[in-house]
């Protein structure tokens, strides 16, 4: 998915839901990203355009939450519980998905493979 | 300065009346009792005046009479009490940056000294009388609580006084001692004052002989309302008569003083308002308004934020500032502020009679008197209220040969108070640090530093800061030649007194502005000044102790001055930065302090920026001075630019996304992009068996995280700059270490972070980073990269035709980002069209066909060469209405090798240095940095808002917000690549 910055953005997403799991004492997706506007994109293997600093799944762990609810490898990630995943640094993605009082994170992701599904433009902000 | 007075003046003015009804009323009481008291007095003391009598006797009576006036203007008190708390500070400033070989870099920055002064809010009305009512000022603050104590009744004036809460602080010392001591010693300075020069000392025995006689008489407790009286009474008859009619003559020495003397006053201009007077008495945060740029180059710090114009108060506002200071702190920071307290503390007891030897023939000799005399002097001057001057027209301050004199004085006290008096006048004043060049005070004054007592040698000091202070330099010659820096260090490994530490490393800061003394430093005080000062307050410790945990640095003012000196003195050449590097101790220090500013996110402060310069100024050229430089030389260099591989780079980076599969795709990716780049495991890194440390620690990859935290975190232009000069400095040579340099800045992501300075609104900032790019892209790996991401914002950087940029970068940053482009696109078809696609065309052949600079010119023809060059691009130009005219240099002259790009890329080595340099000392930028601290981000989009007619650009810009969040966002630490969640 490629995009031009400043420009309304579409996309087709699909919808997530990651059901948190207890592994010691903390709480696991089961996946991991890579990315971020603080990160080179250009080292992002998943991206199309190697412009883009979104934040991808860049590993996903064999029957973790994340893959029990369907997060594949190479997924861009739009949205985690609302907020916008297009434009944060990798840490902030990473405390987004982490926060330790939620046990839910929905996300909106996006793949090449859906592209014909579901049509819903964003706004990069 | 004048300018703070205002929102006060009216208040002043009104108080000021208040008071001189007041004083009045006063004054008549006094006279009374004066002439009670004289007539006693002048009976009973003669005989051992006389002796005496001669320069002190004179003085006595101006005392007293300082006291009357200072109830009167009470508002004024203020005002002086600020003056004389004022210490100097020099601050200076270096440029550092080195850059090119043959630039000497280090510009002298400006010297600041602070010093509190007196203020003119009061009325002018007398011009005679302006002189005297400085002096009265600093009375003043004693005389109101003075007043009230004595039997006499006499109203107390504080309830009135506005001053209320600065009066407490001054007046609470004083009068420990004060009440008894103040009066007469101010009394001795006086009387000096009015007599003429020659005249004075010789002519007038009988009527200095009868003041003395007045002071005996009086006894402590009468003494407060004998000084009064006699300031009335006396005063005016002595001075004026020669002989011994001390009333009728009175008149006429006032007048003449001031027309001979005026000068010595001039000193008082500098503080304009009170407000400001109270700042500078707290030396570092208010420093900086007074004297303008010159301030803030010294106070860049922390301090520096401190607004200054807020407190319309001037009693309280100041110190409530301060807020870790008791309110003795600052007094004690003004060196006259110190003049008073110590004498008084520390001698109160005798005062009278010594006080009186102390003028010139002394007998009696008690220091402590004259110590005081002189301290009132000073306040008197500093705190020149016309009104004082009005109500007595006598007094005078001692001109500049008297006060040398005191200089040679047996008694310690007037030593001190003579040089803490010269602090004053110097302050802000080149005529006077001239006369006492030429009247041949410094030598006596550096002799002073090696004075055993603490007062004498401190106001020596600060004498000597504030004469090293300013553009003029003779002084800081005058000062070398008679020994003054051999005698500063020792004074330095002497004391531990660190209000001396800090003036004398004030003073050599000042002195390090000057390019030939720069070496003298070196020579005698590198090691004393790293060994006492900077590894102490680095927290840096040579062998760690294991129980403790490292140590934070300190940011004192005595490191903040050690490091200004050092960062002057860096930029002194090749050899001085041989001596630096190889000082023992030092670079570790220093890194240690910049580690610990980083670590604690502390680092907008002038100290900071002082390290980072001096470690900027010590890389420079680093590959070619260091010791065994050769045995890194890169053989690859030969070959050209591009030498640092990719690939364990990318194995490092590529950890960032997970799949092994992904990796390799991405390796394969790269391969097709560029050419294969050496290996970086290829660059051995030379085995150590021991630590690092030393000069070694200059050049070693870790810095790279170091700076990149700076360029992360600080908001402070200077640091900034620095910070990317220093990385600018460590990728420019062809050896192993500037290889690892390079790939180290890819690695630790520092790319970004540069091109996002790209965007800062201080051109020195874009320059330095600018430079730093060109020579980051010597690494094949880092070309690519930046041509891919920086381009847009180097375009951004260039003017639009002959109208400049909205940031109106000079003509230096201009060719700097010119050279880099165009280094950037050379050997790289793939980065010249991202030069095409970031609109840069218009511009280069603006710049081209329109610029005044035939450097511009040049430097912008060589990038359109280039670009003509690559075949395959010249399609879409053409179809975007362009052809090879506009890419042809337009003067017939221009530079022959165009097509090769040689011109350009010659540069390259070169284009670090010395252009740059000259940024960093300008004042004006300072200025203007420090105006822009607070608003970094909305200047920011203000400047830029022009640029968006283009809608391309549009968007460019809005897509690169985001970096700059990034930069915020940042942790000093790296980036997580890929996290479990």
């Amino acid at each position: 998915m490629s995009f031009i910055p400043g420009q309304p953005v579409s996309a087709v997403v699909q919808r997530i839901e990651i059901h948190k799991l207890y592994e010691g004492d903390n709480l696991i997706l089961g996946f991991s990203i890579g990315g971020g506007i603080d990160q080179d994109p250009t080292q992002n293997p998943f991206s199309e355009d190697k412009t883009d600093k979104g934040i991808y799944v860049t590993r996903v762990s064999k029957g973790g939450p994340a893959e029990v609810a369907g997060l594949r490898l190479g997924d861009k990630i739009m949205q985690v519980n609302g907020w916008d995943m297009t434009m944060v640094t990798h840490d902030q993605a990473r405390k987004k998905l982490t926060k330790k009082n939620e046990d839910v994170v929905r996300l909106l992701v996006t793949r090449k493979s859906l592209e014909e599904t579901v049509r819903q433009s964003m706004m990069q902000h | 300065m004048e300018e703070y007075d205002v929102p006060s003046a009216a208040s002043i003015l009104a108080s000021v009346k208040e008071q001189e009804a007041r004083f009045e009323r006063l004054t008549r009481a006094l006279e009374e009792e004066r002439r009670n008291v004289s007539l006693q007095l002048e009976r009973g003391s003669l005989p051992s005046d006389r002796l005496v009598g001669g320069t002190t006797g004179g003085s006595k009576q101006p005392l007293a009479w300082q006291q009357m006036v200072m109830q009167e203007q009470s508002p004024s008190n203020q005002t002086s009490l600020a003056m004389m708390q004022e210490p100097q500070e020099v601050v200076e400033e270096t440029v550092t940056i080195e850059e090119d070989p043959g630039t000497p870099t280090s510009h002298v920055s400006v010297v600041t000294s602070d010093d509190g002064t007196t203020r003119r809010t009061e009325t002018k009305d007398n011009v005679t009388n302006m002189k005297v009512t400085k002096m009265v000022k600093t009375v003043t603050t004693r005389t109101v609580r003075q007043v009230p104590l004595g039997p006499d009744g006499l109203p107390l004036p504080e309830g009135s006084s506005p001053l209320g809460s600065y009066t407490d602080s001054i007046d609470r010392r004083y009068m420990k001692n004060g009440e008894r001591f103040i009066t007469p010693q101010a009394t001795s300075t006086l009387t000096r004052s009015y007599n003429n020069y020659s005249d004075s000392y010789n002519d007038t025995p009988d009527s200095q002989f009868r003041h003395y006689a007045l002071h005996d008489g009086y006894g402590d407790v009468p003494d407060n309302y004998g000084s009064l009286s006699r300031g009335v009474n006396y005063r005016p008859y002595r001075p004026y008569m020669p002989t011994g009619g001390y009333r009728p003559e009175n008149s006429y020495t006032l007048p003449i003083r001031k027309d001979d003397y005026g000068h010595v006053a001039q000193p008082q201009v500098p503080m304009g308002s009170s407000t400001v007077d109270l700042n500078r008495s707290q030396p570092e945060r208010f420093q900086p308004e007074p004297y303008g740029l010159e301030d803030d180059r010294r106070s860049l710090g922390p301090d520096d934020e401190e607004p200054y114009d807020l407190e319309p108060d001037y009693s309280t506002a100041n110190r409530r500032t301060l807020p870790g200071r008791t309110i003795r702190e600052p007094l004690r920071n003004g060196p006259r502020m110190r003049g008073y307290e110590d004498p008084i503390e520390a001698e109160l007891i005798d005062e009278r009679h010594p006080y009186i030897h102390g003028m010139y023939p002394a007998p009696l000799a008690q220091p402590e008197r004259g110590s005081l005399a002189s301290l009132d002097r000073m306040g008197g001057r500093r705190s020149p209220s016309i009104d004082s001057i009005r109500k007595d027209p006598r007094w005078r301050d001692p001109d500049l040969p008297e006060v040398i004199a005191m200089l040679g004085h047996p008694i310690d006290p007037v030593k001190s108070n003579a040089a803490a008096y010269l602090q004053h006048l110097c302050y802000e004043n080149d005529k006077i640090k001239k006369d006492v060049r030429q009247l041949k005070g410094i030598p006596v004054l550096v002799g002073l530093l090696d004075h055993p007592k603490a007062e004498v040698h401190r106001k020596a000091c600060g004498a000597l800061r504030n004469i090293s202070y300013g553009k003029d330099h003779d002084n800081k010659v005058a000062i070398k030649s008679c020994d003054g820096i051999p005698a500063l260090i020792r004074l330095l490994r002497k004391t531990s007194d660190m209000e001396v530490r800090e003036l004398i490393t004030g003073t050599l800061w000042n002195l390090s502005s000057y390019e030939p003394l720069k070496m003298v430093i070196i020579n005698h005080g590198l090691q004393t000044m790293t060994n006492e000062v900077i590894i102490p307050h680095s927290g840096w410790e040579q062998e760690p102790n294991e129980d403790s945990k490292p140590r934070d640095a300190e940011w004192t003012t005595v490191f903040k001055n050690t490091s200004g000196c050092l960062r002057n003195v860096s930029s002194d050449g090749a050899e001085a930065r041989r001596r630096l590097r190889e000082c023992e101790g030092l670079v570790d220090a220093l890194l240690h302090a910049l580690q610990s500013a980083v670590g604690k996110k502390d680092m907008d402060n002038k100290s900071v920026e002082n390290c980072v310069c001096i470690m900027r100024n010590l890389s420079y050229h680093v590959h070619k001075e260091v010791p065994g430089a050769e045995k890194f030389l890169d053989p690859s260099a030969l070959q050209g630019p591009g030498s640092a591989g990719t690939q364990r780079k990318k194995n490092d980076d590529a950890g960032c996304f997970g799949g092994k599969k992904a990796k390799e795709e991405w390796f394969n990716q790269g391969r097709k992009n560029g050419e294969h780049d050496k290996n970086y495991d290829t660059l051995d890194l030379p085995k150590r068996t021991e630590p690092t440390k030393g000069f070694e620690l200059l050049y070693q990859p870790e810095v790279v995280r170091l700076y990149l935290s700076l360029l992360t975190e600080s908001q402070n232009y200077n640091t900034l700059e620095a910070a990317a000069g220093a990385l600018q400095n460590l990728s420019a040579g062809q050896w192993t270490w500037s290889n690892y340099i390079r790939a180290t800045v890819r690695k630790e992501k520092g790319l970004p972070i540069l091109v996002e300075l790209l965007r800062s609104d201080s051109d020195k900032v874009v320059r330095a980073v600018a430079i730093a790019l060109r020579n980051l892209s010597i690494d094949r790996r880092n070309k690519d990269l930046i041509g891919s991401y920086a381009m847009r914002d180097l375009v951004s950087n260039l003017p639009s035709g002959q109208q400049r940029p909205a940031k109106n970068l000079e003509e230096d940053t201009v060719v700097a980002i010119l050279n880099t482009i165009h280094e950037i696109i050379t050997d790289s078809s793939e980065n010249a069209r991202s030069l095409i696609t970031a609109q840069a065309i218009d511009k280069l052949v603006a710049i081209n066909r329109t610029s005044q600079s035939a450097r511009e010119t040049k430097a912008a023809s060589h990038v359109l060469q280039t670009v003509w060059s690559y075949k395959d691009l010249r399609n879409g130009l053409t179809k975007d209405g362009w052809n090879k005219t506009h890419f042809q240099p337009i003067a017939a002259g221009t530079p022959k090798g165009s097509k090769s790009c040689k011109p350009g890329y010659d540069d390259t080595t070169l284009p670090l240095m010395e252009k740059n340099q000259d940024g960093y000392s300008t004042i004006d930028q300072r200025d203007k940095d420090s105006k822009y601290k607070s608003s970094d981000g909305s200047s920011d989009l203000q400047e830029r808002e022009p640029l968006k007619n283009d809608t391309n650009r549009k968007h460019y810009i809005r897509s690169n917000r985001p970096t700059v969040s990034l930069v915020d966002a940042c942790d000093v630490k790296p980036q997580p690549v890929d996290s479990w969640v």
